[in-house]
This record gives C-alpha cells, structure tokens and sequence, in this order.
C-alpha cells in the first residue's frame, strides 16, 4: 500500500450508481459548481485538509474500449469514482466529512447503491473502506507541505515581492519589517516531514534517509 | 468544462490491460503492480520530472465491487420492499472485463486547460518509464512518439464531473518557490530577533538578495523533496 507521499493521502474510491440515477448524480456534481449552490461545498474549504479532490461518474458503457481484442465490458450499474489528496490520516478525513459536510455528502453519494448515509459515523466508515482502493504509486510535488503550507506559501511569496526595496532609514526598515512579519503571522512556519502514520510513510521516511545517505549505514544492507 | 478549476487541471485515464502472462509466469496486470511498486524505492518518482504536477497516483482497477452491506437511501429502500420483478433485492454482481490501469493527476493546465501540452512533457520527461507499464494495455501499440502518446492518453480520459481545489492553482514553480520562502523566512525571523534595526536591515537585504523572491528557477524547492535541504 502507498497510499502517502509525505503529508498527503490518497484515496480512491468506486461505487456503483444505477444507471438511470448516473444523469441524476451528474446533475449534482454540477449543481454544487454553480454559484447559488457552492456554498454546500464551503465546508470542503473550511476543512482545509484538502489539496485537490474529484469527483468522476462512468457510465456503464463508456468504459474505453481500444482495440478489437478487448473484451466490451457488459456492466449492470454506472460507478462514480471519487479522489482525493489530503493531509492527515484517513480517520481524520472521513471523520471530518461527515461532521462538516454530512449534507453535501449525501446529496453526492446517495444516488449509489447501497450508500449508508453519512451519519452516523461507523456504516459510513465500513461503505468508504469496502468501496476502497489501494494506491501503487503515489507522487506529490511537495511532500513536505500540506495544503495549508502551499496556501500560506503564496501570502508569503507576494508579500515578499511586494516589500519595498528602499527605506528612509533604519526605523524606516525595522517598521516595515515588523508590519511584514505581523501580516504574515499566520503564514510562516517552519516544514518538516509528517509523523509516520503507516507503512507507506516509513517508506517515505526511508527515502527520506537515503536521500540523506545514512539508510546503509543505519541498516547495514544494500539499497532497496 | 469540470475537468478543470481554475487554472488546475484534473485529469484521469482508465488504460485497459491486456490479458496475457508472461515467459515467467507472471499475468500482464501484476507486472504493471510490480513495476508501479518498484517506483516507490527510487531516489524519487519518476513523475518528479513532469513538469507541472501537483500530485498524482496510479493504482489498478482489477474489478468493481459488489455492495453486499446495508443501504440507507430512499432508492435501497424501496427496492428492498419492491413486491414486483424478477431476481432479489440484493444488488447485482457486476465485473470488469478487464483490469484498467487509472492514472489520476492534479496539474497546472493554465487558463486553457492545455492537457495535450502536459501529456506530450510527460512523454519527452520520461518516456520509457511510460512504456515499461502501458506496453501491457490494449491500444498502446500505436504509440510511438509525444504526440501519439498524447492522443491515445485522450482515447482512455474520463471527464471529470467535480473537480475540487483546495490548495491554489497557481503553476508549479509558483508554489515550490512559495514554499522555499515561507521555510527561508521563518527561520529568518526566529534567527534574527531582537537585532538593532541597522543589522537587521542589512541582515535582510542580505536575505532578500539570497532568496530572491521573483526568480522562480533558483534558489527554490525541487519537485518531489522529502528533505529539507534539497533545495536548487
């Protein structure tokens, strides 16, 4: 399992829809873009967990098909498939969606069959870890950083752009700086790796001590 | 077009496995698992050389499953107390004629969404990688260059239908930097507490001259660094 790469997790799931409910749940998805319904969605943002997160319906006969040899798939249901990236472990995730966004949760998922609703806790759990599939390879531009760190990185980076190059003088300067680091307080902050939350993080904590060339001589074995 | 938000792009391919097995005996989809597996003990992923990939995963899709557990939506119930048809209210079994290999990826498509230019960086950054493991799908037989690469990774897309961002959009090299700065300049600021305002004002011209905030090529963070200190 490699579900993680550094602070980040990822989850994939596929579940069935009937298929004449697939246009329904599409409608949805679609009704939670526009402008008067976006805010039951407002609760993904306050989360604040998430780096980007999908939502694909397939219907049932629009898997690819390539080649002649390839067998047409013949399915009774549609399937929506649902990925996300975050950071923490996936207890906090689930837990988090059903307590910020239960509503929203069901408005998406309850055209699948067999949803359990979001609430209470434990069915919704069981229905997100059976419809679940394990990562094989998992790949973040910046393992270090969580979705908050990356936000937070752009405040910082613009107000560094936009501090000014000239001053009076030394008191000049010193106000300037502290207004900065004052607008910044909540930005800054220093990154390490996450804490090992499973195997595929020791995995990344090996790497991690590879990179820094202590792995053999810790281990004692050749690489790999 | 939901594919993307924003600037952000999400794109996923469902690549269909051939059935086969090789010389050793080992079925086409476990050498894809095995060779996805072995990624993850490099110095780095490959994707790593992509430019502008925020995160992305692969994973097989070997079968879909059947929904054995309780149900509580309206649909659920009134099926399970549906007097009328054939058959019995447990849901349907449903298979997969073949495994598909899922490529699912979180980029920096600009304001066009330009996936095609993305796949066809994907395929010059690391083409052979690419054909190690979509040699075993159905169709990859066609492909022989970026743009053919490109076209046949649009054959095997599937429209998004919400794709949500929670970070930012910006382009890669925008947040890699960003982040370079927010580490550089919080140790900046714990470092030089409580100075006279004439070192620190040279202390940071200094700072500002090192990091140099509009450069996003140098100094900055390397995609894919686990530590601190990877800096380029």
């Amino acid at each position: 399992m490699f579900n993680i790469a550094g602070k980040a997790y990822a989850i994939n799931v596929i579940t069935p829809v009937r298929p004449w409910l697939a246009g329904v749940n599409r409608f949805f998805l679609w009704l939670v873009r526009t402008p008067c319904f976006r805010y039951l969605l407002k609760g993904l943002k306050t989360l604040s967990l998430i780096h980007y997160a999908r939502w694909v319906v397939i219907d049932r006969k629009a898997f690819p098909h390539l080649s002649a040899e390839q067998p047409r798939e013949d399915l009774r249901y549609s399937y929506m498939m649902f990925f996300s990236n975050f950071n923490g472990s996936w207890d906090q995730y689930i837990d988090s969606f059903t307590f910020t966004i239960p509503k929203g949760l069901d408005l998406i998922w309850k055209w699948n069959v067999r949803y359990s609703k979001s609430v209470p806790l434990t069915p919704f759990h069981r229905y997100i870890h059976y419809n679940q599939i394990e990562t094989l390879h998992y790949y973040s531009a910046y393992p270090l950083a969580s979705s908050n760190d990356v936000k937070s990185a752009q405040a910082v980076r613009d107000a560094l752009v936009a501090f000014p190059a000239q001053f009076k003088n030394d008191a000049d300067f010193l106000q300037q700086y502290n207004a900065l680091l004052r607008g910044l307080q909540h930005d800054l902050g220093d990154m390490y790796p996450g804490t090992i939350i499973s195997m595929a993080a020791y995995q990344a904590d090996r790497r991690r001590r590879w990179h820094a060339g202590t792995l053999d001589k810790q281990s004692g074995q050749a690489r790999r | 077009m939901a594919n993307k938000t924003g600037n952000a792009y999400g794109l996923i391919t469902l690549s269909p496995i051939r059935r086969g097995v090789l010389e050793e005996g080992v079925e086409f989809v476990d050498k894809v698992r095995d060779i996805l597996q072995d990624w993850n003990f490099r110095d780095n992923s490959p994707m790593s050389q992509v430019p502008e990939t925020y995160l992305c995963r692969y994973f097989v899709l070997d079968d879909v499953f059947t929904q054995s557990l309780p149900g509580g939506s309206a649909p659920d119930t009134i099926r399970d107390f549906w007097p009328f048809g054939p058959g019995t209210s447990l849901p349907h079994e449903d298979h997969l004629q073949s495994a598909y290999l899922v490529f699912c990826c979180s980029l920096y498509g600009g304001p066009n969404g330009n996936v095609e230019g993305y796949l066809k960086g994907m395929w010059t950054a690391m083409s052979e990688d690419i054909k190690s493991i979509w040699k075993y799908c159905y169709g990859f037989e066609q492909v022989n260059d970026a743009n053919s690469f490109m076209v046949y990774m649009k054959k095997c897309q599937m429209k998004t239908s919400l794709f949500f961002v929670g970070a930012n959009d910006a382009p890669l090299a925008e947040q890699l930097k960003g982040l370079y700065l927010k580490q550089e300049l919080a140790r900046f600021a714990i470092d030089n507490q409580g100075l006279d305002a004439a070192t620190l004002r040279a202390n940071f011209t200094a700072f500002m001259a090192r990091v140099n905030p509009e450069n996003l090529t140098t100094p900055t963070w390397t995609p894919g660094m686990y530590r601190i200190g990877q800096s380029s």
